[in-house]
């Protein structure tokens, strides 16, 4: 399957919230959907779910237009909400059940999450009576009941703890391996970067990188390198760099340093440089940014 | 449809389950089990003790006399009452009544003077009437006397009767006013009651953040209408057992029913009159519970449920008060119009046709009017529903939220 968003746009009220928002999500890969709080991730995944109609664009499925209700998509709204008096087992049928899942296999389903989210016990128990943790994890189940083909969830790792952090991630994992079509959206880069194949950028409403993970940090990584000396504290190694070699692009993080190399010094050539003004090289890699360089990278571009 | 049954059916067992209704339906239910069933309770102590009381004389039994100035006989007295208790003195007469032997106490000064003292008057409060009008009688006969009449003629002279033999072409409203009366009542308390639980239901939603959940699941149409028809049929089921409890209980005991009580209760059931108040009763409350789901969808607050629906309850609180107008006066212009419009044609519709004659034309145009406009309202809370559920702000107002739905419709 393939999900295009194409050029979506939507107001209100007058203001308008997306600009031409447009990206691709194919089977197996999951797509990570960033941006910063209100940047327009919840606003692009409603306008897709149908819970309001785009002002301008299409979503398509396989070329043709894509109606959610058509399909068996397990949603996980960022609002999170469940009948709180309800017994647990008897919403996650109802809600299954609205998405077009008869009720036995809705039913054996539920079972199945609830005992792999460790509350089958609970399953008897009105929602209210469970931890916010535990309340979380019954809404994931409900949006896994019934195999379904698409997986949008919002904002999916908040409010879990690091063990259930833990046990979502190995079932988005084996969804993906499953070959389902897996969108989140996040700005908890870590979960992204993990086994997110696809990402997106979404700033102010627009779109500002989509693409392979792989690709963008090879494209954004080219022509940088990490270094890191022996002998020479990385303050200090940094300006003795700037008066050596005609490198002025160098940043730090906790690792190492982070220099750009200019196109008129090779890799080979600033070594050179390196090591006759005596210093010793402990580590030097080609830079590889991680998806939180890129994301503040991105969004800094987008201000400036 | 198919997700109208599930919504439907899984609203109604929320409803039916939740242990407020059991318990309130269950004490209503004990409650009217014990009021029908007073005449048989009465029955079982007073068997055996009942005097006759002889015909046109009235029982004095809680009432005291003190007669001064030998205004009257007690042999004049108990021409006209039975049980008359004389007191020597009016101290006497005041202990009896500060020790509660009496309720009433009445000090006779003269043929045409009495003075009456009682603890607490009730506003009501008719009990020195049949006094005064024995004492006018007794006044009456002496002055004839004076005049050397004799007052058995007199009396005969001025006892003309008229038969009166009337024909009731219609319906007589004494038959159904008290079966109207009741039914409009439960009609009154079934929208006040199910529409607040419509509303705050929807409004729950929103409040827990359930309903984008819903609305991505299913369309916005099978959940309101899922939604309305539950509580709409939880509320009947409540109040149709509550109903049922109450006929039962006055079947049970109707032995011990006066006849003209019963007479009152029952004589208006007519299956016509009962076809209109169903019908009536149907597309009326649907009406009002797709307004009250509309404006339960506006808020996204619990706490603001009530300011949101506070003019849709004002307005059938004024209906109610046009029928209550119509159980006196069926065909004053008043009622006439509210039993065309919409809003309060449900109560008055009916509690005109149980009271008098209402021809079909009527009642065609009537009904024509209310179903057009309970499908308008379905139409335009399942549109303010969809709406509603994104707007987890400040509360929208319904014209707000009407001019919003227009706009969306021209893009």
């Amino acid at each position: 399957m393939r999900l295009e968003i194409k050029n979506i746009h939507k107001s209100f009220s007058g203001k308008k919230i997306l600009h031409d928002v447009s990206f691709t999500v194919t089977t197996g890969k999951a797509m990570g959907f960033l941006g910063r709080n209100g940047a327009g991730k919840t606003t692009t995944i409603r306008a897709l779910m149908d819970v309001f109609k785009a002002d301008e664009g299409h979503f398509l499925i396989d070329g043709k237009p894509f109606d959610p209700r058509q399909y068996n998509i397990g949603y996980l709204p960022e609002e999170r909400g469940m009948y709180a008096k309800e017994k647990i087992i008897n919403q996650l049928i109802y809600f299954a059940q609205l998405r077009g899942i008869k009720k036995a296999q809705a039913k054996a389903s539920a079972e199945h999450w609830l005992d792999r989210f460790e509350l089958g016990y609970a399953k008897n128990n009105k929602l209210e009576t469970l931890s916010k943790g535990n309340q979380q994890k019954v809404q994931i189940a409900q949006s896994l009941i019934g195999d379904p083909d698409i997986l949008i969830f919002d904002e999916p790792f908040s409010g879990l703890d690091p063990v259930n952090s833990q046990v979502l991630k190995d079932v988005i994992r084996e969804k993906i391996e499953e070959g389902k079509l897996v969108i989140f959206s996040s700005h908890q880069m870590t979960y992204v970067e993990e086994f997110c194949d696809e990402i997106t950028l979404i700033e102010q409403g627009r779109i500002i990188l989509t693409g392979n993970l792989d690709k963008i940090k090879n494209d954004m990584g080219q022509s940088k390198i990490r270094l890191k000396s022996s002998n020479i504290q990385n303050g200090e190694l940094k300006d003795k760099l700037i008066k050596l070699t005609n490198c002025h692009d160098i940043s730090e993080d906790k690792k190492s340093l982070i220099i750009h190399l200019p196109e008129n010094n090779n890799l080979n050539n600033f070594l050179n440089q390196c090591l006759k003004a005596g210093i010793e090289i402990e580590m030097i890699s080609p830079y590889r940014p991680s998806l939180t360089d890129i994301f503040i990278q991105k969004v800094g571009e987008e201000h400036a | 449809m198919h997700n109208i049954s599930k919504v439907f059916m899984f609203e109604l067992k929320s409803i039916l389950s939740k242990k407020s209704m059991i318990i309130t339906t269950a004490i209503i239910s004990i409650v009217l089990v014990i009021i029908t069933t007073v005449p048989t309770i009465i029955s079982l102590f007073d068997q055996g003790e009942i005097i006759p009381i002889p015909q046109d004389k009235i029982s004095m039994m809680g009432f005291g006399f003190v007669i001064e100035n030998e205004a009257v006989t007690i042999d004049e007295l108990n021409l006209f009452f039975v049980d008359v208790e004389i007191f020597e003195s009016e101290a006497d007469l005041r202990k009896a009544l500060n020790n509660e032997k009496i309720t009433q106490a009445f000090i006779v000064t003269s043929p045409t003077s009495l003075t009456t003292i009682v603890i607490n008057r009730e506003l009501y409060s008719n009990a020195s009437y049949p006094i005064q009008n024995a004492l006018t009688q007794l006044q009456i006969q002496r002055n004839l006397i004076e005049l050397e009449l004799d007052p058995q003629k007199v009396n005969e002279a001025y006892n003309v009767k008229i038969a009166i033999n009337e024909e009731v072409i219609g319906k007589d409203a004494s038959d159904s006013f008290m079966i109207a009366y009741v039914l409009m009542f439960a009609v009154y308390m079934l929208v006040i009651m199910y529409g607040a639980m419509v509303s705050t239901s929807v409004a729950r939603e929103k409040d827990n953040r359930t309903m984008e959940l819903l609305i991505t699941s299913t369309k916005p149409d099978a959940l309101i209408i899922g939604k309305v028809f539950a509580n709409g049929l939880a509320g009947v089921l409540q109040f149709g057992f509550i109903m049922l409890v109450g006929v039962l209980g006055i079947v049970i005991n109707r032995a011990n029913y006066p006849a003209e009580i019963l007479s009152v209760v029952v004589g208006g059931l007519r299956w016509d009159s009962m076809l209109v108040f169903l019908v009536f009763t149907f597309f009326g409350y649907l009406l009002y519970l797709f307004i009250y789901a509309s404006l339960g969808s506006l808020v996204s607050k619990m706490e603001d449920v009530s300011s949101s629906v506070a003019p849709i309850t004002l307005l059938f609180i004024a209906a109610y008060i046009v029928a209550t107008l119509g159980l006196q006066m069926p065909e004053s212009v008043i009622v006439r119009i509210g039993s065309y419009v919409p809003f309060t044609a449900i109560l008055a519709m009916p509690v005109r046709y149980f009271l008098t004659a209402v021809s079909w034309l009527e009642l065609g145009i009537s009904l024509t009017l209310m179903t057009l406009t309970a499908w308008l309202f379905a139409r335009i809370s399942i549109d303010i529903y969809r709406l509603g559920s994104l707007n987890y702000g400040n509360k929208m107002s319904f014209i707000k939220a009407l001019g919003q739905i227009r706009e969306d419709r021209r893009k």
